[in-house]
């Protein structure tokens, strides 16, 4: 028994042209039993900057507490909002704190920085349960169904696709991905943070 | 009971006295005002700091001697006061960059650091069995967020940011001289010949590079930043403070 | 693994040593695992078979050629993925069966009764199996193209495409996506093809094997894609395509094409 697939779920990041998405399932699992169709894995950390996180649910919860934390006191303390890159390692460090007894999450980020000359740059990166970053150009996965989506996303995904595209790419990605993983799906929520909105949608999936 | 100078209230640092001062932190300030010349001058392109390095037998090897120092890619720091208290402030100064770098992956902004400088001299007024530092603190730095920025930091712990600051032995005549000399569109290149005539108001015997020492903090251009050369996410950053080196110091005391 | 002895192996034993020995336990694993990855897609009139040709062991490389897909008939092509030296006798094997049936009959064996008879001979060594998964494609006896895939015991079932091997988990959502439409809706007032053009398939082939190059280590070096055509079947898909060779034997019956192309060998 793996504790990373106790729970089951899974995250993926896309990057697009001036926009970045991330999706994940909505299931809690107790192994193969199905506890809930409506477990948010993805959380808001800032208006531009987006966290998945995969793994034991417990930790989900626990960690997303102590992300809240550390970007508030950073937050007041340096009277500046984080960026993407700066929390990617905050996510890595807080991470490797715990090296020798982790937390099982392995954190996905996905989010708009701030240029120097003040326009915007997509960002997306992961770790893995200790926190060695990741930082992909394309798109980034975790969680039980990564084998698939690597699979998925190498053969749909393209460079510089608009916000509607990039959705409907991510979307297909994640949904045909989960369906062919049983931890995995009960639905999926799909987020795609552009300059000035952020898309929200929840789609149906499989339900078995 | 103890008289000399600060009366009863001077053996205890956790004592306020009736007139409501803290007179070990009065006598910090006296020991920094005992302390050679230092000032900082912001310009629009960057930050100035300089100091006057004097040494007391012409024995002692002053290019030992460093009274401007280097605390991380983007931030340097000069003093008033004493020198071995400022040697253990910038070490922990070090440390706290360092450690800055270790959680979020670049160096601290200049406040941070000021602040944290700030809060390690405030606990040296409100702890048992220490002493406040025996220094004022110029810290000039550059970030994203704020820019160039100026900060004085004082034994007490407070600090505040400045366009100009002289702190030491003739920081009174050096504020005036500043006052008079500074305009907010000042370039860097004037603003360090505005430090040397400030240095040199008050100074006794010659102006040498050796006996001078500046630092400068230069504005990354948007070009630069775009090229991610500061901060980037791999590699070191390319420094925005740097001090300059002796023989730069001369052919500026040579215009 | 074997074990160290409990004896020493030079001198005189220790005088206070004990002579006996304890139970020991020594294996031999006779399977491994080779890598790689095959895949079929079923068209109208025709069938693709495809596979890499990058054989490992482990972390290591053994060859960056060997075949996975193997001509059987006109009619019909048989991928095998797992444990390469039984992939290859089973290959023998049913071909040597398939070469009886033609010396009896005085014909190739039709597709349905080639996937019965790896069934059989699969489920023949149902305690000692053949450590290999085999996917058949080929055209059926009314000219329909057709995939059959089995488990190394002799499961099987007919699909329209089956990905199989090191990057099974991959390519498999990616297909029921493409192939299938899953989890898209048609524009009302129409529908999705039940089969696809030639090439679309090949476009979709080679992505697969693409993709899985780029993310697993076991899939690489070379691709052979076999395109199995009906009878009477147009060749106009296969014109002009780089590297392609027809291996028909039989003439005026079904014809068997291969591509082969180069996939990333990092």
């Amino acid at each position: 028994m793996s504790i990373m697939e106790y729970n089951g779920g899974s995250v993926i990041a896309m990057v697009g042209k001036e926009c970045v998405a991330i999706a994940s399932d909505l299931r809690l699992g107790n192994q193969a039993l199905g506890i809930s169709s409506n477990f948010q894995k993805i959380f808001p950390v800032t208006d531009r900057i987006y966290l998945g996180l995969p793994g034991l649910a417990t930790d989900v919860t626990t960690l997303q507490e102590l992300f809240r934390f550390r970007v508030n006191m950073y937050t007041i303390k340096e009277e500046r909002e984080i960026q993407p890159e700066t929390f990617a390692h905050l996510v890595s460090s807080t991470l490797y704190e715990r090296r020798f007894g982790p937390y099982f999450i392995e954190p996905v980020i996905a989010g708009l920085s701030q240029t120097p000359s003040g326009g915007f740059k997509p960002f997306i990166a992961a770790t893995d349960l200790i926190g060695c970053l990741n930082f992909a150009k394309d798109f980034v996965v975790a969680g039980t169904a990564s084998s698939k989506l690597f699979g998925v996303a190498e053969g749909l995904w393209e460079p510089d696709l608009e916000p509607e595209d990039l959705f409907e790419t991510i979307s297909q990605t994640l949904m045909n991905a989960v369906d062919r993983d049983a931890y995995s799906g009960w639905g999926c929520v799909v987020h795609v943070i552009t300059k000035d909105k952020i898309i929200t949608r929840t789609l149906k999936g499989r339900m078995d | 009971m103890a008289n000399a100078g600060g009366g009863a209230y001077s053996f205890s640092l956790t004592t306020f006295s009736p007139s409501g001062k803290l007179v070990q932190i009065e006598h910090a300030l006296a020991a920094v005002s005992q302390g050679t010349t230092s000032l900082g001058i912001k310009a629009s392109n960057g930050i100035v700091i300089a100091t006057e390095k004097k040494s007391s037998s012409i024995l002692i090897d002053d290019s030992m001697v460093d009274k401007v120092a280097v605390v991380c890619p983007n931030i340097g720091i000069v003093y008033s006061g004493m020198g071995p208290d400022f040697r253990v402030l910038i070490a922990r100064a070090r440390k706290s960059a360092q450690a800055y770098w270790k959680i979020y992956g670049e160096y601290p902004p200049t406040r941070v650091l000021t602040q944290e400088l700030a809060t390690i001299m405030q606990k040296a007024t409100q702890s048992g069995g220490v002493r406040p530092y025996g220094v004022s603190l110029l810290v000039a730095g550059w970030d994203i967020t704020r820019g160039p920025s100026l900060y004085q930091v004082d034994p007490s712990g407070s600090f505040w940011a400045w366009k100009a600051s002289a702190i030491g032995k003739n920081m009174v005549n050096a504020k005036t001289f500043l006052e008079k000399r500074y305009n907010d569109d000042i370039s860097l290149e004037d603003a360090i010949h505005t430090a040397l005539l400030t240095l040199k108001e008050g100074f006794e015997g010659q102006m040498t590079e050796k006996t001078i020492e500046i630092g400068v903090v230069t504005v990354p251009t948007i070009e630069e930043l775009e090229q991610g050369k500061i901060g980037g996410e791999t590699g070191r950053p390319t420094p925005t403070f740097r001090k300059l080196t002796e023989e730069e110091v001369r052919d500026y005391l040579a215009l | 693994m074997p074990a160290m002895l409990s004896t020493q192996p030079h001198g005189l034993p220790h005088p206070h040593m004990q002579t006996e020995q304890g139970p020991q336990q020594r294996q031999f694993n006779p399977y491994t695992e080779n890598g790689g990855t095959i895949l079929a897609i079923a068209g109208k009139d025709f069938s693709v078979i495809a596979g890499d040709t990058r054989q490992s062991e482990g972390y290591s490389i053994q060859t960056r050629y060997a075949p996975k897909v193997f001509r059987l008939t006109d009619r019909a092509v048989l991928a095998v993925n797992g444990f390469a030296a039984d992939g290859n006798m089973f290959v023998k094997k049913v071909r040597q069966r398939l070469e009886w049936y033609r010396h009896a009959h005085a014909k190739d064996m039709p597709l349905r009764a080639i996937a019965r008879l790896i069934q059989t001979m699969l489920y023949a060594r149902r305690f000692f199996p053949y450590y290999v998964y085999n996917i058949l494609g080929g055209i059926e006896e009314d000219g329909s193209g057709a995939v059959y895939s089995f488990d190394p015991v002799g499961s099987y079932e007919r699909e329209a495409c089956r990905a199989a091997g090191a990057a099974q988990s991959l390519v498999q959502p990616f297909l029921d996506n493409q192939i299938y439409f899953k989890n898209q809706t048609p524009a009302p007032g129409t529908s999705h093809p039940t089969h696809l053009p030639l090439p679309t398939v090949l476009k979709l082939v080679i992505d697969s094997f693409t993709g899985a190059t780029e993310r697993h280590i076991e899939v690489g070096d070379g691709l052979e894609i076999y395109v199995v055509l009906a009878k009477g079947a147009s060749t106009q898909a296969l014109e002009g395509i780089r590297g392609i060779q027809e291996t028909t034997v039989t003439n005026d019956g079904e014809r068997v094409f291969i591509i082969q192309r180069e996939l990333k060998k990092d």
